[in-house]
């Protein structure tokens, strides 16, 4: 996506000789920048996006743009004390992957408020709550209590 | 709608000929000709307790054309649209009746048959398949739906016998018989007819062997927990670890919606009133895994003004083994809460029975704590010894909460008359395996544990007895009685936990058969039409009682 334009201009002694018409501007020289784009994407296109190259797909990573993703129909926009509990859980993407994407999924046309918001965090406390301390729960594996959002849905 | 002649091709003269049509049969008339012997209403007693009138010497052929109807039905969605096109009567005249629909189906009015198919034949019955235009399989798709609702109508009957709303979960004959079978075993304990009842259990093993799906795990439940009931005297109550049944409940929270409905629900009941505190203190009647406190935990931290400080007391059973498995719950709460940065204490407090527990061993500080109690299935377990929910609505009454989530299976299976427990349980139970059927993706290892769960609740129900018995649910309308009784004001759930109860089905598999509602303040969930379990939230009474 690096935009050089390069001119031909021809000299008064033929000789031509390359000038840049425009300063170059390079995208990945910018992450701010690309950031500041790849906020304003919806989810599938942010997932193409992380895969364009792995400099991108590192950007992608920055969680703030998947807080934004999932904040976008919130109003009013949830405290910034939101911030420090999803990340201490696991952050903003792996909240949209667990708990967003497969609700959207099945329920396209959902509205999504502050209640919405709620369970979906509830559903990622569970989720982690039930990865705390592997060791002590009965059995092998820790539950999966969301195990229920990851199963494909037969839609019949 | 064909009106044919009257047709008597059974010698016997029938008590009330059937006045729906009844085009002669060739094929049943082949069969049963010459086979009666003369008889004179000489019922068979055991259709007579289920409410059908058929000769004992007319048991074989009855016999034989139900074999033939199911196998004809079974095969195939043809005689259902033929059978709803005609009106039959009088079922519990059960031989004229099954002659109806047969000769109905034999004579298809439809020309859309291959008349050129053969359908194999059940030779131990002496049928012989007659080509043309017969009810065989004509390859067209089954239309489960309008089976369900045919067999429906035809169970709608209005014999008087049969004052019980019947059940049918499966489109097939045998589900019909096998609730037919539960509930003439229920009748005949109910009756101390125990020799009856032992062969009828027997007879509901086999059925439900035989059926798949949801109705045929029902049935070998209940049928467990009848013949517990049948053939010791002394019932020996399940003894199993308390470690099993918390890991049998981890199942069913994870496999179905119910035990997160009754979290989610109650934890934005409790949200909401305590907006303004600065110190909560939950107390927990069945503490189980604690699945319920991180969210309400998470909530908290974010609400605008800052997090409360959060204390937790936690009541499970006794602990039989050295480890401490209350404790170590807290510890790990305690980590959660560290993590979303909620100030946390926990205590932890096992009591055998809900009862024994006294105001002081809360050590509540009322002047700078906000009380909130909860329970989730709790309370229900404290009504097996009289005066025992007295006592601990009493006790939560003492220590002055200021909101009281109540959540609660909504069926009466607590009646004195074991018959009407058992009837309500069947119902209740076959639509919570419903429920579980439908979640195709599930997990087996996780739908199996629910089922065990259950299962467990229903040998409780049908064959314990006295202080054993300790599920003894009772409906909304009953706790309320008791709630207000006690000096407990209803505090209706608010919008938002209906909304967020309302998308949590809507995620979950099966999610079209779910169904919340809203019930006078309270949110129920239930399975099509059926309501399963309820929220409700209380507080104290504020005017003074006269």
């Amino acid at each position: 996506m690096s935009e050089k334009r390069i001119g031909m201009v021809e000299k008064s002694n033929n000789k031509r000789q390359r000038v840049n018409l425009v300063p170059t501007f390079s995208i990945n020289d910018h992450h701010d920048v690309l950031v500041e784009i790849l906020r304003r994407l919806d989810g599938p296109s942010l997932c193409s996006a992380a895969c364009v190259c792995r400099l991108w797909s590192a950007v992608a990573r920055n969680d703030s743009i998947w807080e934004e993703l999932c904040f976008r129909q919130v109003s009013p926009r949830p405290s910034l004390s939101l911030r420090s509990v999803v990340s201490a859980l696991g952050g903003y993407r792996c909240l949209y992957f667990l708990c967003i994407r497969p609700v959207l999924a099945r329920v396209p046309k959902i509205i999504w408020s502050r209640d919405q918001l709620q369970l979906s965090l509830s559903l990622y406390c569970v989720h982690y709550y039930e990865r705390l301390h592997v060791g002590a729960w009965i059995g092998d594996a820790p539950p999966s209590s969301l195990m229920f959002l990851r199963k494909p849905v037969n839609v019949v | 709608m064909k009106r044919g002649h009257e047709e008597t091709w059974d010698p016997t003269p029938h008590p009330q000929p059937p006045s729906g049509s009844c085009e002669g049969s060739s094929m049943t008339d082949n069969i049963i000709n010459g086979k009666m012997a003369d008889d004179n209403n000489n019922m068979d007693e055991l259709l007579e307790v289920l409410g059908y009138k058929v000769r004992s010497s007319e048991m074989a052929e009855v016999a034989q054309k139900l074999e033939q109807l199911e196998m004809v039905l079974s095969n195939d969605d043809v005689g259902s649209t033929l059978l709803n096109d005609t009106v039959h009567y009088n079922p519990s005249d059960l031989s004229n009746w099954v002659e109806t629909m047969l000769s109905e189906l034999n004579n298809p009015e439809s020309s859309d048959l291959d008349p050129t198919r053969i359908c194999s034949d059940r030779s131990e019955y002496g049928l012989s398949a007659i080509p043309g235009l017969s009810a065989f399989p004509s390859g067209e798709e089954e239309e489960a739906s309008s089976k369900r609702i045919r067999l429906e109508s035809v169970g709608s009957w209005t014999d008087p016998a049969l004052t019980r709303s019947v059940l049918v979960v499966d489109s097939q004959e045998t589900g019909v018989r096998l609730v037919h079978a539960l509930v003439a075993c229920a009748e005949a304990i109910q009756e101390r007819d125990l020799i009856l009842a032992d062969a009828l259990v027997k007879s509901v093993g086999t059925l439900a062997a035989s059926q798949a799906g949801a109705m045929g795990k029902v049935a070998t439940y209940f049928a467990q927990g009848l013949a517990r009931r049948i053939y010791t005297n002394d019932v020996v109550s399940s003894t199993v670890g308390p470690s099993l049944e918390e890991a049998l409940q981890m199942h069913f929270y994870e496999s179905c919606p119910y035990l997160k409905f009754a979290h989610f629900t109650a934890n934005q009941a409790i949200l909401e009133a305590v907006t303004t505190a600065r110190r909560v203190h939950v107390i927990d009647l069945g503490l189980n895994q604690g699945m319920q406190w991180p969210a309400l935990m998470q909530a908290l931290a974010v609400r605008p003004g800052g997090p409360p400080s959060f204390r937790l007391t936690g009541i499970g059973p006794p602990q039989r083994e050295s480890s401490d498995s209350l404790q170590q719950l807290g510890w790990k709460l305690a980590q959660f809460a560290q993590a979303v940065g909620v100030e946390f204490e926990f205590k932890g407090l096992a009591a055998e029975s809900l009862s024994d527990l006294e105001p002081e061993m809360f050590e509540t500080r009322p002047e700078s704590e906000t009380l909130v109690v909860n329970s989730v299935f709790e309370l229900h377990r404290v009504l097996n010894r009289t005066g025992s929910i007295e006592k601990l609505l009493t006790t939560v009454k003492a220590v002055k909460p200021s909101i009281i989530t109540m959540v609660e299976q909504e069926a009466n299976h607590n009646g004195v008359v074991f018959l009407d427990r058992f009837n309500e349980a069947l119902h209740y139970y076959s639509s919570l395996f419903d429920s579980l059927e439908d979640s195709y993706s599930l997990p087996s290892q996780d739908r199996v544990m629910s089922e065990v769960y259950l299962g467990r609740q229903i040998v409780n129900v049908v064959s314990a007895e006295g202080t054993d018995r300790v599920e003894r649910h009772e409906t909304l309308a009953q706790w309320k009685v008791r709630m207000g009784s006690v000096g407990f004001d209803p505090v209706p759930l608010g919008s938002s936990a209906f909304k967020q109860a309302s998308m949590l089905l809507s995620v979950f598999a099966g999610g079209d058969g779910y169904r919340v509602e809203e019930n006078d303040g309270c949110l129920m969930l239930g399975w099509q039409t059926r309501p399963l379990i309820a929220t409700s939230a209380w507080k104290l009474a504020e005017s003074p009682r006269e």
